[in-house]
């Protein structure tokens, strides 16, 4: 067991709620008044699967656990859950809803080293790595003389077919990088 | 659902002790609810309702229990409801003998004002606890149907109806508030009330880098203003400004401008100040609060905050406020102004010049605020319904 600050949660922590273990799926955190703040939690019991949400203040202590931790690749989808596979070829089933915000950058077999958690042995979330490149399915064709001030277009990735804001010289074919964190495109590779 | 404690920590200034007396009042009185309201502050408390003593660990004010709350906190049942006002830290042996009621009781932590977004979003969700037992809830105040509203008492507004011109005379005399003859140019006080032909301003603020400006604009202006001072931030910047003391009674001049001290009003007095004033400049909470309800125009200060934080949430509540106004610019430029964006002086110009129509604004505004229900009976519905 460790103390989490609630004003540093975020999504993949597991902490103690009613001697339940949770994991925060969301923490939105919102300056309040006189410099003191609040944080919404949106977050999923780990023994019922129920999704609750809840209102704490910023400096809060909470009960957190400690989590074991795994270096894993994605191997398919599995309905209602994704497999992630270990170096030693142990298969991880994950829940679809606990990792939906991360779906539109799961490929099949990808090659992306994923960070797979563990509570009392059951994989329960996944991080994946902060910089991750995808192949550009389609985009619109940069246009000649084109004078309206636009400088991001938007483009779909291949497989997953995410849409996401590129600037105006990707095309098609191109391969990108993507920043997991903030789900924006950062270059192009070649 | 019978017996409430409200617990209040004074952080700085009046805002957190007048909004729960406010509460605390409007429970008792038109909720007929046992209210037990422990404050740490009393001298604060005093300020505001005279009839508190300083020094009493216990007394009974207005039918309310007041209780000092001190370091030491004495060993109590816990009531069936308890609201933290403000996210203040309740005593940690109050905890443990609300744990150890048979059931446990409704905890509140009745935040800040703020009309952004987000307030909807979080209100009256739970908040866990370190003991499973007890559950807390978050009730935000709000300007949306979506959140616990504003305090406002049953009849504030019938009361505020009849402050005909006769209790408007009679509150000016009360406070000493003496007028000067026209073409006089001493100090010297005279006997009457203040001439209709000039502006009534009242002045409530945090210690304001614009004020000089318009202390200034106004003194220099075709038109007499005559700003009542509140004590504080207000009074000493003033007194800063005019280059001699200020004190409640005194009376100072500057061309088209005169400076009347008022001493600290209770909250009655205070609402009836903002009812008579032309134009009311406010801070904080609780005055912010009034100043909507009285219905004149009002230039706010919010609370500042690291990071600019405050202007965010000055924003948020200009865009609900002005939705719909035609002159609304001319009023978000004078906010922004007296908030530290912008020149205060041409903003005030085209402010004061549009007063009439922000003051039919301010009514059509209080109308859907009226609509939102008050939060004092909000509060007790989602007590009654958790």
């Amino acid at each position: 067991m460790s103390v989490k600050i609630a004003g540093e949660l975020q999504s993949g922590n597991v902490i103690i709620v009613d001697n339940v273990p949770v994991i925060v799926l969301k923490a939105q955190y919102n300056k309040s008044g006189r410099n003191a703040a609040v944080v919404k939690l949106r977050m999923k019991n780990l023994m019922t699967n129920r999704i609750s949400e809840s209102v704490v203040k910023a400096d809060d202590k909470l009960e957190g656990v400690m989590l074991e931790k795994k270096e894993c690749t994605y191997s398919y989808y599995a309905p209602p859950a994704h497999v992630f596979v270990d170096s030693e070829f142990n298969q991880y089933e994950i829940d679809a809803e606990s990792i939906s915000d991360l779906e539109k950058y799961l490929v099949p077999d990808m090659t992306d080293v994923c960070e797979v958690t563990f509570y009392e042995g059951r994989p329960i979330s996944v991080v994946l790595p902060k910089i991750i490149v995808r192949e550009v399915e389609y985009t619109e064709p940069v246009v000649r003389g084109d004078t309206s001030g636009k400088i991001t277009k938007s483009a779909i990735l291949k497989d997953s077919k995410h849409e996401l804001q590129v600037t105006q010289f990707v095309e098609i074919g191109d391969k990108i990088e993507i920043d997991t964190e903030t789900g924006e495109f950062r270059r192009r590779c070649n | 659902m019978r017996r409430w404690d409200l617990f209040c920590t004074v952080v700085d200034n009046f805002g957190d002790i007048g909004t729960c007396w406010r509460l605390a009042r409007q429970l008792s009185d038109e909720h007929r609810i046992d209210v037990r309201l422990w404050v740490d502050q009393l001298d604060s408390f005093a300020r505001l309702c005279p009839a508190i003593s300083t020094v009493a660990a216990v007394q009974h004010v207005n039918g309310i229990e007041v209780r000092h709350w001190s370091s030491d906190f004495p060993k109590v049942d816990a009531a069936d409801v308890v609201i933290e006002a403000f996210a203040c830290e309740l005593p940690a042996t109050y905890v443990s003998a609300m744990a150890d009621r048979s059931v446990p009781p409704v905890w509140i932590n009745l935040e800040y004002l703020s009309a952004e977004a987000w307030v909807e979003d979080c209100q009256g969700l739970p908040s866990p606890q370190a003991r499973p037992s007890l559950k807390k809830y978050f009730f935000f105040p709000g300007f949306t149907a979506k959140t616990g509203g504003l305090l406002r008492e049953r009849d504030l507004m019938c009361r505020r109806a009849a402050f005909d011109t006769a209790a408007q005379s009679a509150f000016w005399k009360s406070l000493g508030i003496q007028v000067m003859a026209p073409d006089s140019r001493s100090d010297e006080v005279r006997d009457g009330l203040p001439s209709r032909d000039e502006l009534r301003v009242s002045l409530f603020c945090y210690e304001n880098p614009a004020l000089p400006d318009l202390l200034e604009c106004w003194s220099n202006g075709s038109a007499p203003v005559r700003v009542l001072v509140s004590p504080g931030a207000a009074s000493k910047q003033v007194s800063d400004w005019l280059g001699e003391p200020l004190a409640p009674g005194l009376l100072r001049r500057r061309a088209s401008l005169t400076v009347q001290a008022l001493p600290f009003l209770p909250q009655a007095e205070y609402d009836q100040l903002l009812w008579t004033c032309d134009l009311n400049f406010v801070r904080g909470e609780d005055s912010f609060v009034r100043a909507q309800w009285a219905l004149r125009p009002f230039v706010w200060q919010i609370y500042p905050q690291a990071e600019n934080a405050h202007l965010v949430k000055l924003e948020a509540f200009l865009i609900r406020y002005l939705e719909g106004f035609q002159d609304s610019a001319v009023v978000r430029r004078c906010w922004q102004a007296w908030n530290g964006c912008g020149d205060i002086q041409t903003a005030w110009r085209d402010f004061v010049a549009n007063r009439q129509s922000i003051e039919r604004h301010n009514k059509d505004w209080a109308g859907q605020l009226d609509r939102l229900g008050d939060l004092a009976d909000n509060l007790v519905k989602f007590v009654s319904a958790s």
